[in-house]
């Protein structure tokens, strides 16, 4: 791996070290094109498994849309024209052209429009319930997060200690519990047994949506325990994570060394830190992707109009343009996210901007 | 392997529920009594978990559904390992262009999240059958298993007594099969629990968020009628209905994650000797 | 380099130099390690003196505890083990092992400067050569940190690196030999007293090793430093090494200048060591390798000799009686019970040459 270096003194004129430079930034710029190229291919491979899904759904609904037009007295012209506003494309073309009116709907960023919200473009629809999941997801993240990665730390610093070993089982224990079983707990412990949080819906239909402080008050109190339920869910993994990425770090001999040459307490908790979170911050970026798909019990459970509860409800509708768009943008939410997380990934760790070049 | 009371605990849960899935159709009739002057009845001598909306005993409920949940789980984690482990072998060991296009299959696999597309694929088909709902939830979870076993045999590789297999000429199916996985065999199999727990989570949320079918019997259906169509999550009368189906999900996985320790314990050297 | 000596190690800087010794004097060091079958000694009553402007060679197997001692001389014992019994004293600072927190902060990396076993990955993978060795000057108590950037570099220049590009490095843009030299520079750069390199050659080719240890000698000689290099290669220590001491099993069983041990080895111990090296000239099978195996911790022998087991001398007293330390010449010590015979002298005072 390490390459001895000649004993005698290797001199690197200035021009030598701009080229290293102009080499490495080129490099990063070569890594980021080929992972944007990357993340168009794995877009278009989901758009093509989602086209083929609506192919495979039993019944033909394209089909029986078009069909359903003309037994309204639709002249079969318009028909087809709706039918093709609905799906992106009619079952009476070949496969191959099928697929290519579809993806060309989709390159205009085009999902089609639903069938139970009549005559609503999907793209409206789902932009409306993105908001929903986002900041429920994501202030079920950060708290997760913070917590998972505080325990954590202290688990490995104190992990021969009582306090260690009860912050690792909790860890274990939160872990172990999946998402709707989490989820239907808070919900039956503290809106049933303890009614100390409202149950269902966002905010109570009594307050007007606007910047009052009733009902962002009504927001937050209805938001808590969905809040918690994802956070808690997730805490586990953040917190074993953390736990197990501190003491492998702790067991560097750089850390060793930051000790012996004297450092302060302060710099090397930070030198530890900084290395042990390293890995973290990059699968944090990823569930950043996941959050969009990730809390479709959350929404279940507490009634909460997001992507997952949108998702849900166009299934049970058969609203199939709705569902293929849902979860279209859900899965490529999924591949935008893995994209930053490399781009982090190369943005703060210096070894693999090195490897770039 | 049975030293501790832990895994034993372990041992005992796991095979409990195995009983309860063998046995549970045979003790019980096809469709379960309903009683409609027991609704919401508190646990008793003849129920000992309660009654549920319809006045059908808990108990018989749990028992009944075991089957579908571990049967299909079992499949599911089969299907995953199988798949997964090829996969992960074939890409690390054979690289060049085999690695780019598994690799890039199994990325595609990691990208599209699990439970949206099952949720998806149940307008597809009709998981009624524990065999089939086990073989998708297999197909769709492999990905991060292949991924690691890849990286393992990469290394492995490297090996020099791999490197003598491939001098001596012996055939691909050979090395991989009888040199490699040997190797990672340990892993796989606890790859295996792991891939049990995902699919255990995995079906009973599904048949809980009630896209699927509600006519088997699943712990899921019982919780999703228990939590959406019973109203139990708004009575206290419900606590043991609610919590039976709760309880068993954790249990059986506490099992798995005790058999899990054990697992880890037998083919981990640095363990054992502590 | 301005150091700031908080008020603890100057209130013990008087016991140190009382008999004007300068350097590191390490008096009957004791390191026991708790263990499950109760505490196991790692070192053991160990004496030893690092004057300034000397080299010395600290020779033994893997195990012999030379790793342990060297931590020792920066209390830095790590758990489970501690320091029983014994000092490690300073001239101008005072006891290290008495020193805790702030002041015992200021020793490390300041008067003692350590060169790591594995000085390979001895920096913080996510930080520049620079901005660490500004970590170092503030920790440290520099009054103008950016000041020991321009020692660093001259200690660069010295070592033959580019010093404004390692400065300017992560640790994976530097090779294993440069790596090293950095270490060096980190224990140097705030004008230690005492330089520990434990194993400074294991990680390099011949031709980094002969180049890094030259560097060690001039800068040693120039600044009149007590240099103490731990390893297991007699060779670097018959190059580099004024004194030496061999240890087994926690002891020190025999030291003396270098020429004396290497010529005249009087411990049954250092005459296996040093048959067992093969030599460039000469036959390859000359060298025999030494019988049997070092004793892990738990099975060093607490009375008699450690070395017993193996030893082809081995007489019935040896497994009753500790050998005492007797002098076999000047400056030339052994703990051996054949050495103590009638010609040998018991040992009265440690002569050091400077």
């Amino acid at each position: 791996m390490v390459s001895a270096s000649p004993p005698i003194a290797e001199p690197q004129s200035t021009g030598r070290r701009a080229d290293a430079r102009k080499r490495r930034l080129i490099g990063v710029g070569r890594r980021l094109g080929a992972r944007i190229v990357a993340a168009l291919v794995m877009i278009w491979a989901v758009a093509t498994l989602t086209f083929f899904l609506v192919h495979a759904l039993p019944g033909n609904p394209v089909q029986v849309q078009y069909e359903t037009l003309l037994s309204h007295g639709v002249p079969p012209a318009q028909a087809l024209k709706e039918t093709r506003i609905i799906y992106g494309f009619v079952s009476h073309e070949p496969v191959v052209n099928q697929y290519g009116s579809y993806l060309w709907q989709l390159l205009h960023l085009n999902l089609g429009q639903s069938i139970s919200y009549s005559g609503v473009s999907v793209s409206h629809l789902v932009l409306a319930a993105a908001p929903w999941t986002v900041i429920l997801v994501l202030s079920g993240l950060v708290v997760s997060f913070l917590l998972g990665v505080l325990a954590g730390a202290v688990a490995a610093v104190r992990r021969t200690s009582k306090l260690g070993d009860l912050l690792s089982i909790s860890g274990s224990l939160l872990h172990g519990i999946p998402q709707f079983v989490m989820a239907v707990l808070l919900a039956y412990v503290f809106t049933t047994l303890l009614p100390v949080f409202p149950f269902g819906a966002p905010y109570d239909i009594t307050v007007i949506p606007g910047w009052n402080l009733a009902y962002i008050g009504s927001l937050v109190s209805h938001a808590v325990l969905p809040v918690f339920a994802y956070a808690l869910s997730s805490y586990g993994g953040w917190m074993l994570s953390m736990k197990s990425s501190v003491v492998s770090v702790l067991g560097d001999d750089f850390v060793l060394a930051a000790e012996l040459r004297g450092l302060k307490p302060l710099t090397q908790l930070r030198y530890v830190a900084r290395n042990a979170l390293l890995p973290l911050f990059t699968v944090f970026a990823l569930s950043i992707g996941f959050m969009f798909g990730g809390s479709i019990f959350i929404e279940d459970v507490f009634d909460y109009p997001g992507l997952g509860h949108l998702l849900l409800s166009s299934i049970s509708a058969r609203d199939y343009p709705l569902m293929s768009g849902t979860f279209l943008l859900i899965t490529v939410a999924v591949i935008l996210s893995n994209l930053l997380a490399d781009l982090l990934y190369t943005f703060i760790d210096p070894r693999v901007r090195g490897q770039a070049s | 392997m049975l030293r501790t009371p832990g895994r034993v605990a372990g041992v005992v849960i796991i095979v409990g529920f195995a009983v309860m899935g063998l046995i549970g159709p045979w003790i019980y009739p096809h469709n379960l009594p309903v009683n409609a002057n027991a609704i919401y009845a508190g646990p008793s001598l003849a129920h000992p978990l309660g009654t549920d909306f319809e006045g059908t005993d808990v108990l018989a409920l749990l028992v009944t559904g075991a089957r579908y949940v571990l049967l299909s789980a079992l499949i599911a984690g089969l299907v995953a390992v199988v798949v997964g482990t090829t996969i992960g072998l074939v890409a690390g060991y054979l690289r060049g262009l085999t690695d780019l296009g598994l690799s890039r299959f199994t990325d595609f696999a990691l990208t599209v999240p699990g439970i949206p597309l099952l949720v998806v694929l149940s307008t597809v088909y009709r998981f009624t059958s524990p065999y089939m709902m086990g073989v998708v939830l297999g197909l769709t979870g492999w990905g991060g298993l292949a991924r690691a076993v890849r990286s393992q045999a990469l290394s492995l590789r490297e090996r020099p007594y791999l490197e003598a297999a491939r001098g001596l000429g012996l055939p691909l199916r050979h090395i991989l099969w009888r040199e490699l996985l040997p190797n990672i065999a340990p892993y796989v199999a606890m790859n295996l629990l792991l891939a049990v727990i995902g699919s255990i989570y995995a079906e009973t949320g599904l048949f809980f968020l009630g896209v699927l079918p509600a006519q088997v019997n699943n712990w899921g259906v019982m919780l999703n009628l228990a939590v959406f169509s019973a109203g139990a999550i708004g009575s206290p009368q419900a606590l043991t209905y609610l919590l039976a189906p709760l309880v068993s999900i954790l249990l059986l996985t506490l099992g798995i994650v005790l058999l899990l320790d054990a697992v880890d314990e037998i083919f981990n050297p640095r363990l054992r000797t502590l | 380099m301005r150091r700031r000596q908080s008020r603890d190690t100057a209130s013990e800087t008087a016991a140190g130099n009382e008999d004007g010794f300068e350097g590191l004097r390490v008096r009957d060091l004791t390191i026991v390690y708790g263990t499950e079958a109760g505490e196991l000694a790692a070192v053991r009553g160990v004496d030893l003196d690092l004057p300034a402007g000397t080299i010395t060679g600290l020779v033994g197997e893997s195990g012999s505890g030379k790793s342990t001692l060297a931590l020792a001389m920066l209390n830095a014992v790590p758990s489970p083990g501690r320091i029983t019994a014994g000092s490690v004293t300073m001239s101008g600072v005072g006891d290290i092992t008495r020193l805790r927190g702030r002041a015992l902060r200021q020793v490390r990396g300041g008067v003692l400067g350590y060169v790591f076993q594995a000085s390979q990955n001895s920096l913080n993978p996510l930080k520049r050569v620079g901005a660490q060795l500004l970590d170092l000057a503030r920790s440290h108590g520099v009054a103008q940190p950016r000041l020991i950037l321009g020692e660093a570099a001259k200690l660069c220049e010295r070592m033959g690196l580019d010093a404004t590009r390692v400065l300017s490095s992560y640790q994976h843009e530097l090779s294993g030999g440069m790596r090293q030299r950095v270490g060096i520079v980190f224990a140097l750069v705030l004008n230690a007293k005492v330089l520990i390199l434990d194993e400074p050659t294991t990680a390099l080719d011949m031709l980094s090793q002969a180049a890094v240890l030259e560097v060690v000698r001039e800068i040693h000689a120039e600044r009149r430093l007590a240099t103490v290099i731990i390893t297991h290669d007699i060779a670097v220590v018959a190059e580099m090494a004024d004194r030496m001491v061999v240890t087994y099993a926690g002891r020190v069983v025999e030291s003396g200048t270098a020429g004396d041990v290497l010529r005249y080895a009087a411990h049954p111990y250092t005459k296996a060591l040093l048959r067992s090296i093969p030599r460039i000239s000469g036959d390859i099978s000359a060298a025999e390798p030494l019988p049997g195996r070092p004793p892990d911790l738990a099975s060093i022998p607490t009375v008699g000799c450690v070395f017993r087991e193996r030893c082809p001398l081995a007489m019935p007293i040896c497994s009753d009686v500790d050998p005492a330390t007797v002098s076999v010449g000047p400056g030339h010590t052994t703990a051996c019970h054949l050495a103590a015979g009638p010609l040998a002298v018991p040992e009265q005072s440690e002569e050091v040459a400077g």
